[in-house]
């Protein structure tokens, strides 16, 4: 009996080895490096959505943290990401969804999946965070921004506003929305006032989208106007915007042809990419638009960008291969890095 | 067996009329029989091979499910029941044609014909002919085309075939089919039903196919009557309803929801004589989609598309070895949608096909095709091809063809994008075939090459997708055909396999393109004993890039996978008037966990059982 038992377990032991190479398929195995505390992080839309990090120091990179740190995905399409204090919440928006993660070390603490319908972006104010919602795409009177209340990760309100609600920068005690129109088109920023939700509106040009609070407190606004596919191409602007009385400085048009896509500010000056794919900085005194640009970009597709000291920060989307994140040492206009990032990188951001 | 049959046909239309000249060939019964002539007759260079009725039977019942385990051709569906996509020969979804009755039925919209949305109950066989068919059938048959055939009996018959089935996910399916006819006239009538909550468990995860529910009617008339002894009108109907929620990824479920009605009708009248046929087709096909974002929406996104074909046909024999076919169609596409306005499209084709059988052993054709649209030039484009028998056993057969794909509508015309100064797509390729036949077992190999310039790829361009003719690709290949028959006493034994070696890849960066496996098999076993019969699928699809990076890791590739079906089936009633039998079907029996589309989870076992009676 012992003597067909030995063969037979022998032969179980080499059944089971052979049939374990399932595991082998993954070329490499990425272990988490545990903290993301210090560097850039960039988030890729999709699908499959992910997030890189690249080292402070950009000695290093990871891709797909979050999957490495939590085994799942996030789901499509990963639109934006928002800090405060320990915490990131990533928006997703086709499924609705923020995934609320340790912004150090990525592990998950919670999703919000009831309230939002294609979530967009999202700014804090006082222990509240306020989410822009398209609604039903299709359906352009259904838009709306979420109150979120954060000690207990619920949707308590919602604030109807104009259609395609985009950006969120809350600052003092409003909350401005940059109406760049969803699927369609719009030409308004609404205000919040966050202590009585009253909605404010302002017009700008068409497609408003980035928005930064510069140094001499105001809110700057860009506007891509219509493209010329469109039939009816408008002009593109950067708006100055008096943020007590609701009311535009100053508001410096680009000439027909020309189109602002991406806006960052760092060290009191304001870097923009134009449809030209360059990259202009201007100061915040300047009293036009520059004429020349301070880098003219090489990438493919320029999808985010993001300055941090001298580092210029640009996305290079691909979505059908891994995108590519290139750093610019702006003093010199000269590449000095490159990493790979996801599917359809498009937003970077410091931790 | 076919032989038998036609014989039989022969028969039975040459004691119908008897003032009429006698057909006394295979080839004016074809005229007679089929719709599509030029599938038999004009490709004596190219692979074919047929699935009778018998096998669209005890396979699924839809397109995807029938070739994934009985051909060469590689698919990937959105989840099952979803959108599903072929590649044939490493080529693409829009570049591989299906042909309803010797008609182009891909969507002008994508260029792609979605394989669940066709049903395969209502047909008398399905064709899959490898290598390009732009000649024959026009824009997309590069790596190969489907064949959807109805053929008309005229002989006194009358039959009915009931089916009903029950499965897992609460999938209900029946059809009903009639096929009547005399000596001088013929109808079938078939409608087929199923419905399907598909709300499979995705296997190694506590989540389900949330939003995959579907249900689909395809209706398909066919008639056929002699007006004369020579003259014969047919005319081929066939519907598609078909209502299906999309599936989602594991991560993020879909909410939307996705309509289809596609209507074909077909007339034809032929004039058959001995040595010059003539016939003139005149076809109205109509594809329509909505498309929801929510459930609960009612706001939607739709495309339809209109098209006439008029088509007249003459076909020349000149002897008995050497005839022509040739042909002017005229085409309008009228469409309207959404996202692209109202365009159309009109297209003047002239093709002529020459066949010419040299000795008994040595046959070729040369065929030549040339299209006139209005929104672009598309190109001359030829085909050769010849089969030389060398011995009973043995023979080889070769073609080579210039094929070509038109821009969509949604290339031309979609908002924003959509760029008109797009050119065909434009391929050329070799193929070599060999067949050797041994009476029980038969076996083909094929070998090979496709390379196409000026490929449509939709690119960034200043914030806008737009689709430019940019990339080049080259795709070669083997394939392995076996099919085998053996009888012995009252066991019978049916075995059928493929195997397909596929490189595919961009020509400029040599990555091999995303979604074609290198390795796919799949071998089928039927048994029969008595009542009782059985069978046992297998199916294995090698590793995939999901991207164009050809990076092997979770976000960029797909795992290879095998699925196994197994099959019983008991005859309780065997009469020549009456016959009844009950079915039972596990598929996926090893309920393994697999995807062809990434992040779109396929289902796990499940079974279905299936009455069927035939008076």
């Amino acid at each position: 009996m012992k003597n067909i038992f030995l063969p037979l377990l022998a032969l179980l032991i080499l059944t089971f080895s052979c049939s374990s190479d399932d595991d082998t398929f993954y070329e490499e195995v990425v272990i988490p490096k545990g903290a993301y505390e210090n560097g850039i992080i960039v988030s890729s839309e999709g699908g499959p959505s992910s997030i890189s990090f690249i080292s402070e120091d950009l000695s290093s990179s990871e891709n797909n943290i979050y999957f490495n740190v939590n085994n799942e995905d996030l789901g499509v399409y990963l639109q934006s990401v928002g800090f405060h204090n320990d915490l990131a919440y990533i928006i997703t928006d086709t499924n609705h969804t923020i995934t609320i993660v340790n912004r150090n070390t990525f592990e998950k603490v919670g999703t919000i999946t009831t309230g939002l319908q294609t979530p967009r972006y999202i700014s804090f104010l006082n222990g509240k965070a306020y989410v822009s919602n398209w609604g039903d795409s299709a359906d352009g009177t259904d838009d709306f921004v979420a109150v979120l209340d954060l000690s207990s990760n619920t949707v308590e309100n919602t604030i109807p506003v104009g259609e395609g609600p985009e950006q969120v920068l809350a600052n003092g005690d409003k909350v401005f929305v940059s109406h760049k129109g969803g699927w369609g088109t719009n030409n308004i920023v609404s205000i919040i006032d966050a202590n009585s939700n009253i909605v404010d509106t302002i017009t700008v040009n068409d497609n408003p989208d980035e928005m930064i609070i510069n140094n001499a407190g105001e809110l700057v606004v860009l506007s891509s106007g219509k493209e010329a596919w469109t039939g009816t191409e408008t002009l593109g602007a950067i708006a100055k915007i008096d943020v007590n009385n609701n009311t535009v400085i100053s508001n410096f048009e680009f000439e027909m042809g020309v189109h602002p896509n991406l806006m960052d500010y760092a060290n009191g000056t304001l870097y923009f990419q134009t449809s030209e794919n360059k990259i202009y900085t201007m100061a915040d005194t300047d009293t036009a638009l520059p004429t020349t640009s301070t880098i003219d970009l090489t990438t493919a597709y320029t999808y985010g960008m993001a300055v941090k000291g001298d580092r210029l920060f640009v996305a290079d989307a691909s979505f059908s291969s891994q995108s590519e994140v290139v750093v610019y040492d702006l003093p010199s206009a000269t590449e000095t890095h490159s990493f790979s990032a996801g599917i359809g990188a498009s937003k970077i951001y410091f931790n | 067996m076919k032989q038998i049959f036609f014989l039989f046909l022969l028969l039975s239309v040459c004691v119908s009329g008897n003032a009429q000249t006698p057909i006394d060939s295979i080839q004016k019964l074809d005229e007679v029989v089929l719709s599509d002539v030029k599938l038999k007759q004009y490709a004596p260079g190219y692979k074919i091979e047929v699935l009778k009725d018998s096998v669209l039977k005890t396979n699924g019942r839809s397109l995807t499910s029938l070739l994934a385990f009985n051909s060469n051709i590689y698919f990937k569906e959105n989840g099952y029941g979803m959108v599903s996509s072929p590649s044939f020969r490493g080529t693409n979804a829009s570049q591989t044609a299906v042909i309803w009755n010797g008609i182009p039925i891909n969507s002008q919209l994508n260029g792609q014909a979605d394989f669940n949305t066709i049903s395969t109950s209502n047909y008398s066989d399905i064709a899959i002919r490898s290598g390009g068919g732009s000649v024959q059938y026009g824009s997309g048959a590069i790596g190969g085309s489907i064949h959807l055939n109805n053929n008309l009996q005229f002989t006194s018959h009358f039959d009915t075939n009931v089916r009903v089935g029950y499965g897992s996910y609460d999938t209900k399916n029946g059809s009903i089919s009639s096929s009547y006819g005399g000596d001088r006239w013929s109808v079938i009538l078939g409608i087929a039903y199923v419905d399907s909550e598909n709300d499979y468990p995705y296997l190694g995860t506590s989540k389900k196919n949330v939003n995959g529910a579907y249900n689909n009617v395809d209706v398909n008339l066919n008639l056929g009557y002699f007006v004369t002894d020579n003259d014969v009108i047919k005319l081929y109907h066939q519907s598609f309803v078909g209502d299906r929620n999309l599936s989602g990824t594991i991560s993020t479920p879909s909410q939307s929801h996705y309509k289809d009605r596609n209507h074909r009708s077909l007339l034809e009248w032929s004039h058959l004589a001995k040595n010059f046929n003539y016939q003139v087709k005149v076809a109205h096909l109509q594809e329509n989609f909505k498309y929801f974002g929510t459930q609960t929406t009612e706001n939607y996104s739709y495309g339809k598309v209109n098209t006439l074909i008029v088509k007249p046909t003459f076909n020349f024999r000149f002897t008995e070895s050497i005839q022509l076919k040739t042909s002017v169609d005229y085409t309008k596409y009228t469409a309207e949608g959404t996202s692209f306005g109202s365009p159309s499209r009109s297209n003047v084709s002239a093709t002529a096909l020459l066949n010419h059988r040299l000795t008994k052993a040595f046959s070729y054709g040369v065929n030549l095709r040339k299209d006139f649209t209005s929104s672009f030039e598309s190109p001359l484009v030829i085909s050769v091809d010849t089969e030389y028998e060398v011995s009973k056993h043995y023979s080889i057969q070769l073609n080579g063809s210039r094929n070509y794909r038109v821009p969509t509508f949604n290339d031309l015309y979609w908002q924003p994008g959509g760029n008109l100064d797009l050119i065909p797509e434009s391929s050329y390729q070799i193929d070599l075939g060999q067949k050797a036949d041994f009476g029980f077992v038969q076996l083909k190999l094929n070998a090979y090459y496709i390379t196409t310039e000026d490929l449509i790829v939709w690119t960034p361009n200043k914030g806008v997708w737009t689709p430019r003719n940019i990339a080049a690709s080259e795709s070669y290949g083997a394939e392995v055909e076996l099919q085998s028959e053996y009888q012995f006493n009252s066991h019978y034994f049916k075995l059928n396999g493929h195997y397909s070696y596929t490189v595919s890849e961009n020509s400029t960066t040599k990555k091999q393109l995303m979604y074609v496996p290198f390795h796919k098999a799949n071998v089928s076993l039927a048994y029969s004993f008595k009542k009782m019969s059985m069978f046992f699928q297998y199916a294995f699809n090698g590793d995939v890039f999901t991207t164009e990076d050809n990076i092997k890791d979770r976000f960029s590739s797909l795992p290879s996978y095998d699925v196994s079906n197994i099959g019983l089936e008991y005859r309780i009633l065997e009469k020549p008037q009456q016959q009844l039998s009950i079915a039972a079907k596990v598929n996926n029996l090893f309920d393994k966990a697999y995807q062809n589309v990434a992040f779109r989870p396929m289902p796990n076992r499940n079974f279905n059982i299936q009455i069927h009676y035939k008076f």
